[in-house]
């Protein structure tokens, strides 16, 4: 009854373009007083809310969203993009494969797929418009493309899940994660060439191409940001979390004293942003961790395992279906709470049919990263739509051919350990 | 009138409220990594301090996001009906979203609130009274309701532009 | 659709104790609680019906004590250091080497000064059940070798989150860093800390032993984990009832003793087969590199407390 509840009230609110934290909190609440006295009800769902967002990673995100911002208006984007284009922008297509190989890059350092959408479409999305591409198709692959910064380290979810599977090495989830990452974003280039072709958008070429030594001097003080953020985390001088502060001063200093293209009086409306951007996502967070909490609660994820395992025995059988399953949870629920929930539902059902916990986790991590960019509730697209000032609506054409590349590279980790357990094996881990 | 000049007020000095949390953000945490380097002893209060400023920029953030209609729906079906219905649904999502503000902030924060209050609840590091980090929770609810009885007003108010109050500078980041 | 299945109500005379705690499904807190379950189903001849919500499902330690405080969930495991927002006595297991040894240890809990701290969280409408074994905390370290104290200088040392842990650190010689449970494998493999402390089953499970070269089982700490009941379940509760409920809580303390020995052990012979060298110091100048630590405290209660722990010493 509850979830039905839930469920239907949910769907109306949706439809009726209810701000989707807001639809998400009124239909948990609603379905809550039907098992728990109102004001104990109001009470948890207010708890939740605090505590959702009561996460020190967490503040990767308003620091990221925030350098993102400096660094599109501050002379840093335009000057990455300068080098981009002396690159590749002379293919056809060009600005799409650097938008990928940027976003890969920017969610690998900052462990944070909200961040580096905020960080890379912050830029990305604008220069890509110049140059003639839909703002749509720009932000589709901004989205897709950011979410690879999950399978690669460092990431805070593989070690959520390490934690939450009670045994998996961290170690070997990382190495692991490289070749499945590097998989989604060779299939995502493809998809974006394909979708560029089909709809016939022949973007402009760059009108002015710099010589690379040129472009990439001028991009070299924005490098070392990236420099600096990798080698502070790698070298030990901080956290993937406080990396995101340093991020922000050093892209400040750049766009105040070195570039010099802000002023004094250009900084209030980009922190005000930064912070609204921010709140949006974080009442979202806090939201599903409130939804996430009364399905517990409720025990549904236990009577999903156990319908489950009613099912079939065959391996690849209950793969498919707990990535059925995952692929709905993921439309609706925030990836964090999902790996908690999930990981020790699912992983003893595969584990007794003779899947590593290494490749399910893989797995899992990867088909959540769609959920991270598919409505109804999706962080990530989310964030994506608001950088590219774009409506979900307008979003979903673009989308789904990057969708259907994911889905093909999630084909592929789940029929092929391999690619999940080649390179942890190399390093006999 | 006058209420709908105030909420505006309000929501400028709001605005500032969040950029000096976001401002005071940056610098904790800039300290934390600074300490680790300049002092023997790092800070140990940075932490606590970092997760209690993004619940207080996480909620009040949210409200003004919600005064300056920032918040993400699902728009594909409202924007297609006729404009004297998308008021009619606009007024519906006032409503809600005052149920929003009544119930789960303002009466199940409150009560958070209160619970911690007379259960002397301190946070581990700082030893501050927990009541001031929930004490955000009401406190947004009351502003979601302010703005959303001002959102009624305008709806309501005839020949007024359909869209409610300003949907200010989006373009100022420019990014 | 997930959202098909649907649970229906319990009958009325069915009592439903919904108890979450923070630690995985192997963890021996967990397999110890399936016991009180399932000696509780026994004993009540399946009037009371225990859920367990393991991993943190329904929150942090601090917040299930909250919502325990609210009314939503009936039970749950903490750290004794969790309460000592609530029960600020609880804030003497922080204090080092406070116990002769594990026999020290328990005839204090069992005895009078457990089982008053216990009861001291009713005004908080929280109510301790019973104690658990958490074993003792350790430091371990990735690159340094800790054989006394003075090893521990200028090495940046996480703590948890708690201040008496911080000044335990520090007095000691350490640097007390704060860093998230979540955030310290990274941590330590990428030299944001030097090391960090805990017991051997959670230095086994989190897996940071694949980052540590040494674990130096000096022992510092023992927090024992406190079985909690919230008082407004404990009131809902006949005298019968009440009964049943603490016969089962002893019977899942033993199981549990046990369990965390056999998981000790198992631990450390893990991590050795891994290759991390296991230091059995000599603990004498641990123990007097704290004793600035006691001089401090002046806390009368606390004071007192301490006083009352060492009266229970034995030769
Ligand atoms: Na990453
Ligand atoms: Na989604």
């Amino acid at each position: 009854m509850t979830e039905l509840i839930l469920f239907a009230l949910f769907c109306l609110l949706l439809l009726s373009n209810q701000s989707i934290a807001i639809a998400i909190i009124i239909a948990t609440f609603a379905s809550m007083i039907y098992t728990i006295d109102i004001l104990p009800a109001a009470t948890t769902v207010a708890q939740r809310l605090a505590a959702g967002v009561d996460s020190f990673a967490l503040l990767a995100v308003p620091f990221f969203i925030l350098s993102g911002y400096l660094m599109g208006s501050g002379g840093i984007a335009s000057r990455l993009i300068d080098f981009a284009m002396s690159l590749v922008g002379k293919l056809p297509g060009g600005l799409a494969y650097v938008n990928v190989i940027a976003c890969t890059l920017f969610g690998s350092i900052s462990g944070s797929a909200v961040a580096s959408t905020s960080a890379v479409g912050g830029f990305m999305i604008p220069e890509m418009e110049k140059a003639g591409y839909t703002r749509s198709l720009s932000s589709a692959v901004t989205v897709t493309a950011s979410t690879v910064g999950m399978l690669i380290p460092p990431s805070n979810i593989l070690i959520i899940y390490s934690l939450a599977s009670g045994g998996v090495s961290i170690a070997a989830l990382f190495i692991a994660g490289y070749l499945p990452g590097l998989l989604v974003t060779f299939l995502l280039m493809a998809a974006a060439a394909i979708y560029l072709k089909r709809t016939n958008q022949v973007p402009a070429r760059a009108v002015e191409i710099k010589p690379l030594i040129t472009s990439f001097i001028g991009a070299l003080p924005s490098l070392a940001l990236v420099v600096l953020v990798i080698g502070g985390i790698i070298g030990g001088f901080f956290t993937p979390t406080e990396a995101g502060a340093v991020a922000v001063i050093y892209s400040f200093i750049l766009a105040f004293y070195v570039y010099r293209q802000l002023s004094a009086r250009d900084l209030y409306p980009l922190f005000l942003q930064a912070v609204r951007t921010t709140s949006i996502v974080m009442l979202l967070i806090a939201a599903s961790s409130a939804m996430s909490w009364l399905l517990s609660y409720q025990s549904i994820p236990q009577t999903i395992s156990e319908a489950m395992l009613t099912l079939s025995d065959n391996p690849l059988y209950i793969l498919l279906i707990i990535n059925l399953v995952l692929l709905v949870i993921g439309t609706f629920m925030d990836m964090t709470p999902a790996v908690l929930i999930f990981t020790p539902i699912f992983l003893p059902v595969a584990e007794s049919l003779g899947i590593s916990p290494l490749h399910f986790g893989i797995m899992m991590i990867l088909n959540l990263s769609i959920g991270l960019c598919t409505p109804p509730v999706g962080s990530v697209l989310f964030v994506g739509c608001s950088i590219g000032k774009i409506s979900i609506a307008e979003i979903i054409k673009p989308i789904l051919p990057l969708y259907v590349a994911m889905v093909f590279a999630l084909i592929c980790v789940t029929a092929f350990p391999q690619i999940s357990e080649f390179l942890p094996g190399l390093f006999g881990l | 009138m006058w209420f709908s000049n105030a909420m505006e007020k309000l929501g400028q000095q709001l605005n500032r409220l969040v950029v000096l949390l976001l401002v005071l953000l940056i610098v904790d945490v800039s300290w934390q990594v600074l300490t680790r380097f300049i002092l023997p002893q790092p800070s140990s209060f940075t932490e606590e301090v970092a997760r209690f400023l993004l619940i207080w920029i996480s909620l009040l953030g949210a409200a003004v996001a919600y005064r300056y209609k920032d918040h993400l729906g699902f728009d594909l079906l409202a924007k297609k009906l006729p404009k004297k219905h998308q008021a009619k649904v606009s007024m519906f999502n006032a409503m809600v979203t005052i149920v929003f503000a009544v119930f789960v902030l303002l009466i199940g924060g409150g009560n958070v609130v209160y619970v911690v209050y007379t259960l002397e609840q301190y946070s581990s590091v700082l030893g501050v009274n927990m009541v001031f980090v929930y004490m955000v929770i009401p406190f947004a609810g009351l502003l979601f309701l302010m703005f959303a009885i001002d959102n009624l007003i305008q709806l309501s108010a005839p020949s007024e532009k359909p869209d409610g109050p300003g949907s200010v500078n989006h373009n100022s980041q420019g990014a | 659709l997930p959202f098909i299945f649907s649970c229906s109500d319990n009958s009325t005379d069915q009592k439903t104790i919904r108890l979450a705690h923070g630690l995985d499904v192997n963890h021996p807190v967990h397999l110890a609680l399936v016991h009180f379950q399932q000696r509780l189903q026994v004993l009540s001849e399946g009037t009371i019906k225990v859920n367990v919500f393991p991993a943190g499902q329904l929150g942090s330690e601090r917040e299930i004590i909250e919502l325990i405080q609210f009314g939503t969930i009936g039970m749950t495991k903490v750290s004794a250091s969790s309460l000592e927002a609530f029960v600020p006595n609880m804030k003497v297991f922080g204090l080092p080497y406070l116990f002769q040894d594990q026999q020290h240890f328990w005839r204090v809990l069992n005895g009078p000064i457990g089982k008053a701290l216990l009861s001291d969280g009713e005004r908080y409408r929280i109510k301790g059940l019973g104690y658990f074994d958490a074993g003792s905390r350790s430091f371990y370290a990735t690159e340094n070798l800790i054989q006394t104290p003075s090893d521990l200088s200028g090495l940046k040392i996480r703590v948890m989150n708690s201040q008496s842990a911080v000044n335990m650190v520090n007095t000691m010689g350490g640097s007390a860093t704060p860093v998230s449970w979540g955030e310290l494998y990274t941590a330590l493999q990428q030299g944001v800390v030097d090391g960090a402390e805990n017991n051997p089953p959670s230095f086994y499970f989190s897996k940071h032993y694949e980052v540590s070269k040494y674990y130096v089982l000096d022992e510092h700490t023992s927090i024992p984990d406190v079985i909690i009941i919230g008082t407004h379940l404990w009131k809902q509760l006949t005298v019968e009832q009440r009964e049943w409920v603490q016969i089962a809580m002893q019977e899942a303390t033993d199981y549990q003793i046990d369990l965390w020995q056999k998981s000790t052990n198992e631990a450390l012979a893990k991590v050795k087969e891994y290759g991390v060298e296991v230091i059995y110091p000599d603990k004498t100048p641990f123990r007097d590199s704290v004793k600035e630590l006691y001089k401090q405290i002046n806390n009368e209660e606390i004071l007192q407390l301490i006083a009352d722990i060492k009266a229970q010493e034995r030769d």
